[in-house]
């Protein structure tokens, strides 16, 4: 009961100090978001001359005046050759990014797919605008494009393609960039403050009031991860300005609170944690830098985990950030939840965050002065 | 004993080899004003930190108010005001906002608030300043609030660390007037100084201590009177006399000196008057270039440099180059 006050008016404390600077705090958590959004967000929106293989086995009108239109806008480069067996060998070499079958049957009603795409997940920024221009031209002749299939390297044709070859880089990187601003908020905003504290003595003067410590620490964990959540939601914001779109509709803000919430108890925690060891502000500044910006990375930020090299995959597979970024990419442009893959992201998350949140008040206590 | 605010016994602190504290043992009467004199790292502030229960004693015990400060930790520190050296305000957040955080901390009840911040702006002649952010306060006015602050739970005990190093004269005597009205007020007053003026004028006893340890305790007049009996000669040459005059006084009339910089200090203990006129008459006679020459009934400082060793006047030079770096560090 008393805990719980006396945690409260720590609380109360933390944002009325940030209420105070709520500008700064505001533009400095935009800032970042803003920059990548921005620049890297327009990768592919641009792109030109794909190389693209066609093969053709239709050979008809229809087949010529689609094969035109794809060529028209300038979008792709089209090579034409005459069987497929050339043309995936073409894939395999990098020398064209994606690989147009068109069967006799073009361009067919039923539901059996004329057209076959295939592509090398390697050129996902280029492969973002091509696919889907590809598949709407297709459309107009009413023909069915079928389902994109992966190429693997040595092997023939695999798979289903990776979300981010369905929808647009922009989107594919602004759930990763909200996740960022989330943890980056969480590390820096709260380990600032504690150092601070500690520097000008508000600390000594918390510890020498008739309360608990834990309800220092708690009281900072709850404003630090009240306030991440609130950089989270801005940069949500920014992305849905930018247009983005929540995949699940409004059903799917639940499960992003949820998942932003974890990242951010799990990164408040984790700066009180690190800032109740150290004194200097210059120092923690690198430190929590060399926590953040790994495991945002590592998190497939910029690309799918998956496209690591091996050496990198069972770094990324234990950054809690890819669960995050990956549930949170699967409700934004997916728009629908595999129960199992979910649970896990989930179940990692609050694993994670709960492991911190104890570690953090167990070293606070001991290390605080 | 109930009449003791304070008691402490046998308290030692050691920081690795290092030992900061080394068994003390003092007790500090209710209502009066307790002043711990001493130069820096002579294990004041460290003291203080563990009466404040944030350092926990090598060995040792410290009851207040009859309560174990371990065993009764929250109940000993809801009982304690205090003042950190370096005025520490939330500058983020208004005077009110300040006073009502302390408040909340403190356990005032939420119905007495409001009244108990409003009482403490008036104290502090701060009502017109409330809801100024405490981060555009000039630097006097941090100080009332920090101290009106530090009182907001109506404490029994309240400690000041250096209350008054940095201020301008006009803060200090005010400053002062204000700590003798909460001694007005039976509040028990524990303050460090490095100001032999401010423990002479403020403080009902003192304890000298240095390096760690006590060197003695007492009113001012008893620690004046410790450091001598009879007066002090003191006699201000120039710097390249000062070894001839020394010797000179010391041979001829078998006087021990100390030496502060360019002043002789002797102890006369008997005739001290017609001592000093043959001293004067003798350096005359030897031509010595003799800038100054007084004689005085002990002060404090005159105890402190007997006690320690070391004129408090340097310690305090020394200690305020200390604390300019340390703020140039921040």
């Amino acid at each position: 009961m008393g805990l719980m006050k006396d945690s409260f008016t720590i609380f109360t404390r933390e944002m009325l100090i940030f209420r105070s600077s709520i500008r700064t705090n505001v533009i400095r958590s935009l800032m970042f978001p803003l920059v990548i959004i921005l620049f890297f967000g327009q990768l592919g929106n641009s792109v030109t001359n794909v190389p693209v293989a066609v093969a053709n086995y239709a050979n008809n009108q229809q087949s010529m005046q689609f094969i035109n239109m794809l060529e028209a806008q300038g979008t792709l480069s089209i090579a034409a050759v005459t069987d497929q067996a050339s043309a995936m060998n073409m894939l395999r070499s990098g020398s064209v990014y994606i690989v147009i079958v068109i069967l006799p049957t073009f361009p067919s009603s039923g539901t059996v797919p004329s057209v076959y795409i295939y592509y090398a997940n390697t050129q996902f920024s280029s492969i973002g605008v091509a696919l889907p221009f590809i598949q709407s031209a297709a459309e107009r002749f009413g023909a069915s494009a079928g389902s994109q299939l992966q190429s693997q390297g040595s092997g023939i044709i695999v798979a289903q393609p990776t979300s981010g070859a369905t929808t647009s880089y922009r989107d594919f990187l602004i759930a990763s960039v909200i996740i960022m601003a989330v943890a980056f908020g969480g590390i820096f905003s709260g380990g600032f403050s504690t150092i601070l504290d500690r520097q000008l003595g508000s600390i000594k003067l918390f510890l020498i009031a008739p309360i608990n410590k834990n309800a220092i620490i708690l009281g900072k964990m709850m404003s630090g991860t009240l306030q991440s959540v609130f950089y989270g939601i801005l940069a949500l914001l920014l992305g849905l300005l930018f247009g983005a779109q929540i995949a699940m509709g409004i059903g799917g803000i639940v499960w992003i609170l949820l998942l932003i919430f974890f990242v951010a108890l799990a990164f408040s925690a984790l700066a009180l944690l690190i800032a109740s060891r150290i004194r200097a502000i210059e120092q923690y500044a690198i430190v929590a830098q060399m926590i953040t910006l790994p495991t945002w990375f590592l998190s497939g930020a910029f690309f799918p985990a998956s496209s690591f090299p091996p050496f990198l995959q069972p770094f990324s597979a234990g950054d809690p950030l890819t669960y995050a970024t990956a549930a949170l990419r699967q409700v934004m442009l997916a728009g629908y939840i595999i129960p199992q893959t979910m649970l896990l992201d989930i179940f990692v998350l609050a694993a994670f965050s709960l492991f911190v949140v104890a570690l953090s008040f167990l070293l606070f206590k001991k290390t605080i002065d | 004993m109930a009449d003791n605010a304070v008691e402490i016994k046998d308290l030692k602190k050691s920081f690795g080899d290092f030992q900061a504290v080394k068994g003390i043992s003092f007790n500090i009467k209710k209502g009066e004003i307790f002043g711990i004199l001493g130069p820096n790292g002579a294990g004041k502030t460290t003291t203080l930190n563990m009466i404040l229960g944030i350092l926990t004693p090598t060995s040792g015990r410290i009851t207040v108010e009859s309560l174990d400060i371990n065993r009764d930790a929250l109940e000993v520190k809801q009982m304690i005001g205090f003042m950190t050296q370096e005025t520490v305000v939330e500058n983020q957040l208004t005077g009110r906002d300040n006073l009502r955080l302390f408040a909340r901390l403190y356990h005032v009840p939420e119905g007495q608030i409001s009244g108990r911040i409003e009482e403490s702006l008036r104290e502090a002649s701060l009502v017109d300043f409330g809801d100024a952010r405490a981060g555009t306060y000039s630097g006097g006015m941090q100080r009332r609030l920090s101290l009106v602050r530090s009182m907001i739970q109506d404490p029994k005990i309240l400690i000041l660390d250096e209350p008054t190093t940095g201020l301008d004269v006009q803060s200090r005597v005010s400053m002062w007037s204000h700590i003798s009205s909460l001694h007005r007020r039976g509040i028990t007053v524990i303050l460090t100084t490095q100001y032999l003026e401010e423990a002479d004028a403020l403080c009902d006893r003192i304890a000298v201590i240095d390096h760690g340890e006590i060197k003695a305790i007492g009113t001012a007049s008893e620690l004046k009177r410790m450091a001598a009996q009879g007066n002090i000669l003191e006699v201000t040459v120039k710097d390249s006399e000062v070894e001839r005059v020394n010797r000179l006084i010391k041979s001829k009339f078998g006087i021990e000196t100390k030496v502060d910089g360019d002043r002789i200090i002797a102890t006369i203990e008997k005739k001290s008057l017609s001592t000093s006129i043959k001293i004067a008459q003798m350096l005359e006679k030897e031509g010595s270039d003799v800038l100054a020459f007084s004689m005085h009934l002990p002060t404090l400082d005159d105890a402190f440099l007997k006690l320690t060793g070391e004129s408090l006047r340097d310690a305090v030079s020394k200690d305020n180059t200390d604390n300019r770096a340390a703020m140039y560090k921040r």
